[in-house]
């Protein structure tokens, strides 16, 4: 302990999780579950801000995944570094039965067996295992008559454009599907340019809600499902949701788009909830800049902050930071890739002649399953396969050997990797 | 086929032949101008965007020095809102020879660029980021230059004066009638159909690619693509354009232009111009020269490189591509080459593209036997009427009335649905990547990551595309922009690479689109 610092310096942790994205929240909060003391330390925000609130398990292999509960274990000889290697399907399918527990209020529907298949804003039909409620009529797989619904005012959806790839998209079994597209003017003030926010707070609004129901009831043809943006509110989106399908008297869904989502923030809500409600602390700004330790046991994270260094010690430590895109790894400009929070060894690499990327951008580039590499439990490993610290576990985006956007593997790969670290933490001590 | 009549036919829709373009059709020539491409896409569309006070030429080719202080001035006249004038220093590094400054000095004042020394202290108040241990500073009037919107105006102004301006039609033939060229044929590379295009004269404006266009006609012009690279930052490292003291060498230059820095460049000479590979060396040589300039270069973030091929053009076989003067010539291909109807202008560059396409059309009114003055230096080009400078605030400016009153559909470049809109009316593109140019779509920091999807939703709405040619636009927009990224990808540029990977693979799952 830090005793110049006098009563700042924090308590002794249980678990210390460094991120917040779904990878660090999730095995935050199963191990404040278990009535362990946690603390997040986290930069900002995740990448739950960044994408759907959609668990994608395996979208995606050498075609669509049916079902990743069948396709996991070829998947996963073929890929003998990926992740999904060490995560056996009984874990992913607690990891996501814990899920949709813990998002209770959410009404996650799908499942490991089946694959759902929804649009994405330009029209893809996207397998995923899991949906929020709010998005779950979006099912393509029995076909159906489709409308969508863009704002005159919201930059991030087209729905003219998504319509028109959608109708030209086969379906698996020839299920058919109509679209159509209509778009409302709802009154938006003098404002001209309205984020994805800014809607989804209006939504919460009963006489902005009034307005659109009035604009729409009116272009509605019986039997349509009818496809928003997702912007169908924040806190109340559940309430936001009920009452449109009831008042329209449609089923109504939501697609996701461009960032920030606002799925994304009503997941990231709930789950930090979760969290304070069981006491964990919860400090977002942050960023942790290295350890303190002794041989290969961590003791504590030094934390930057406005302030001073501060140490958060803690028996077992999850690295939960992200890829490059968040950046738990980084590539400088003379080639190297490194971990900047412990310097742990970097796997999977291209060698040094091999280029790290390729001219094609829809091309896999070499440096895409660049990161950490772990043992069966989680931890990070050396060139050798041992452990760098017995009490260090790395999780989410940040592991080696996947590529997590082409698969459509990330949420799905940061719920299982964050549930099976805490598992192994739980069963150490 | 279709045949169009004309008298001056100008092949290259670069600034030389769309200034070619506009003088010819100011002279009263019946004039068409046509371009493989979209307008300014070859070395026009891929040079750093510094008009030159002539400082860079000042020792060692007094010719283009002097062209370039003489044109410099005219182009402040009349093309005032393609240029920002951010004004130019020359500095001695440490890593240059200090005595270097007093020939900069004698050259500037021989050639009459206009010039002034500053002391250092002075020179490292303007530009804070620059390298501390700078000797000498001295004040040119360099600027930066807009070329898409340079040559978006001069063929504009053609079309004023009722020329036919033909992007994307590409000469694959000249036809010849008793040593004479008569026309040319060409062919609508949008929709595959040839056209024949009948000129007094034909007017080979094609700069680095002049050499393909004169053996059409069965003539010899040897001309050396010099490839150069160019690095954008991602923000102004220096809001003047930033040289350094000493004979021109790789790497010398940071240009800010609009919400960029430009570094450039290399001079290696190379068989086909439209074979420009960016090699690892020479970025880290941009890297390492930049550093001397401003320290922390090298920690800035890189957005993308690019390679542009110099029209330069010899008799003489050269070793080192720089000691190639950079002024331009006129070839009578009837004194020449016996090819009467056919004339080549050779060499030049961006900064001296009017006083070129001046002597082209002086020797085609010698060939057709008129006498028709020039007139390109006195009559403002469109948007410059007023003469003023374009500036960096010019679209925040054009949004502070009633912040949020409209919808800015690329944050980076604070373009507006209105501007797009337009931008798409009056251009109607092939696609998304003919707009990028006219307004800086996707040219930013995210490099498109945002405004991408947005601009295909609206052009998807706006032409009526079908869905296949809005996702061919859409994909083939990501590949262009890759292109330049990736080979500079690192650091906080990966990061937002990434993030775009999440948006257009992850999110939207574009590699799945429907066929």
């Amino acid at each position: 302990m830090n005793e110049a610092h006098g009563r700042l310096v924090p308590a002794s942790y249980d678990a210390v999780v460094i991120g917040a994205g779904l990878a660090g929240l999730t095995a935050a909060l199963r191990l404040a579950e278990e009535g362990q003391r946690v603390a997040v330390l986290a930069k900002g925000v995740g990448a739950t801000h960044l994408a759907p609130a959609t668990i994608d398990v395996l979208g995606y292999d050498d075609g669509p995944v049916d079902s990743p509960a069948r396709t996991l274990p070829e998947f996963a000889d073929a890929n003998p570094q990926h992740p999904y290697r060490r995560l056996s399907i009984d874990l992913i399918r607690a990891s996501l039965d814990w899920f949709k527990a813990c998002l209770s209020d959410h009404g996650y529907r799908g499942g490991l067996d089946q694959n759902l298949l929804v649009p994405t804003a330009v029209g893809v039909a996207k397998p995923t295992a899991l949906v929020p409620e709010t998005m779950a009529a979006a099912d393509l797989r029995q076909g159906g008559r489709f409308i969508f619904v863009g704002f005159r005012g919201l930059k991030d959806f087209f729905p003219a454009y998504l319509a028109d790839n959608l109708a030209r998209t086969p379906l698996p079994g020839g299920a058919a599907v109509t679209t159509r597209v209509v778009e409302l003017s709802p009154p938006l003030g003098v404002a001209r340019d309205v984020s994805a926010t800014g809607f989804a707070r209006r939504f919460e609004q009963a006489d902005f809600r009034e307005s659109v129901l009035a604009e729409l009831g009116r272009h509605l043809m019986p039997g349509e499902i009818v496809g928003f943006p997702a912007v169908l509110g924040l806190e109340g989106a559940r309430k936001v949701w009920q009452e449109l399908e009831t008042r329209l008297g449609h089923s109504v869904f939501e697609v996701a788009t461009l960032p920030p989502s606002v799925p994304g923030i009503r997941l990231y809500e709930t789950m930090t909830g979760a969290l304070r409600r069981r006491g964990a602390r919860l400090v977002v700004g942050t960023t942790v800049a290295g350890a303190e330790g002794s041989g290969n046991r961590l003791e504590g994270v030094v934390a930057h902050t406005a302030g001073r260094p501060l140490t958060y010690r803690a028996n077992s430590f999850v690295l939960a930071t992200g890829g490059f895109a968040s950046g738990g790894l980084q590539l400088d400009s003379s080639g190297e890739v490194r971990e900047p929070v412990f310097d742990l060894p970097v796997a999977g690499l291209p060698g040094p002649e091999e280029p790290r990327f390729e001219r094609g951008y829809f091309d896999e580039h070499a440096i895409s399953r660049a990161g950490v590499a772990v043992d069966a439990s989680s931890r990070p490993i050396d060139g050798e396969g041992t452990p760098v610290y017995e009490n260090l576990h790395a999780v989410g985006a940040t592991l080696s050997g996947a590529v997590p956007w082409r698969e459509a593997s990330g949420n799905g790969l940061s719920l299982a990797s964050g549930y099976a670290a805490a598992s192994a933490i739980l069963e150490a001590s | 086929m279709p045949t169009l009549q004309t008298e001056v036919l100008v092949v290259g829709g670069g600034s030389t032949g769309a200034g070619v373009a506009r003088d010819a059709a100011m002279r009263g020539f019946a004039t068409a101008l046509v371009e493989r491409g979209d307008l300014a896409t070859g070395t026009t569309g891929r040079f750093h965007g510094l008009l030159h006070s002539g400082g860079r030429y000042a020792v060692k080719d007094p010719v283009a020095a002097r062209e370039c202080v003489v044109e410099n001035a005219i182009l402040r006249r009349i093309a005032a809102d393609c240029i920002e004038d951010t004004g130019g220093l020359f500095v001695s590094t440490p890593w240059d020879d200090p005595g270097f400054g007093d020939d900069f000095l004698r050259g500037c004042l021989e050639t009459g660029v206009p010039v002034e020394e500053v002391p250092v202290a002075e020179a490292l108040r303007q530009e804070p980021r620059l390298e501390p241990g700078i000797t000498r500073a001295f004040a040119v009037p360099d600027a930066s230059l807009d070329p898409w919107k340079l040559v978006s105006a001069c063929t504009r102004s053609a079309a004023e004066h009722g020329a036919r301006i033909l992007p994307y039609h590409r000469v694959v033939g000249l036809e010849l009638h008793d040593n004479r060229v008569v026309g040319a044929r060409v062919n609508d590379e949008r929709n595959g159909e040839e056209l024949e295009i009948r000129a007094d004269i034909v007017v080979n404006a094609a700069g680095a690619w002049a050499g393909q266009i004169a053996s059409l006609g069965g003539c010899v012009v040897t001309v050396r693509p010099g490839k150069g690279i160019m690095i954008a930052m991602n923000h102004r490292l220096v809001n003047t354009v930033v040289n350094r003291c000493k004979p021109p060498s790789d790497g010398d230059i940071i240009v800010p232009i609009r919400t960029v820095s430009v570094i450039g460049t290399t001079d290696i000479q190379v068989a086909d111009p439209d074979e420009l590979e960016v090699t690892p060396a020479e970025i880290e040589e941009m890297f390492d020269e930049g550093e001397k300039l401003v320290p922390g270069f090298r920690k800035a973030r890189a957005l993308r490189v690019w390679a542009g091929a110099r029209p330069l053009y010899t008799l003489d076989d050269v070793a080192d591509p720089r000691a190639v003067s950079r002024t331009h010539t006129v070839l009578d291909h009837a004194k020449r080459d016996g090819v009467e109807g056919f004339i080549t202008i050779a060499g030049g560059k961006t900064t001296t593209f009017r006083l070129m396409a001046e002597h082209a059309l002086d020797t085609v009114c010698e060939k057709l036997r008129v006498d028709r003055p020039c007139t390109t230096h006195e009559q403002p080009l469109p948007d410059s009427e007023d003469e003023r400078f374009y500036w960096l605030g010019a679209r925040v400016q054009a949004q502070e009335p009633v912040p949020g009153s409209e919808e800015i559909i690329c944050e980076c470049e604070l373009i507006t649905r209105r501007h797009l809109t337009e931008a798409i009316a009056r251009r109607r593109p092939t696609g998304l990547d003919d707009v990028r140019r006219r307004v800086r779509l996707g040219m930013g920091p995210c490099q498109g990551g945002f405004c991408i999807y947005r601009a295909t939703g609206i052009l998807h709405a706006f032409e009526h595309l079908d869905h296949q040619a809005a996702n061919a636009s859409l994909v083939d927009f990501l590949q262009e922009r890759w292109k330049g990224v990736q080979p500079i990808l690192y650091g906080d540029q990966l990061r937002q690479a990434r993030l775009d990977d999440w948006i257009f693979q992850g999110l939207l799952a574009v590699g799945h689109l429907p066929e």
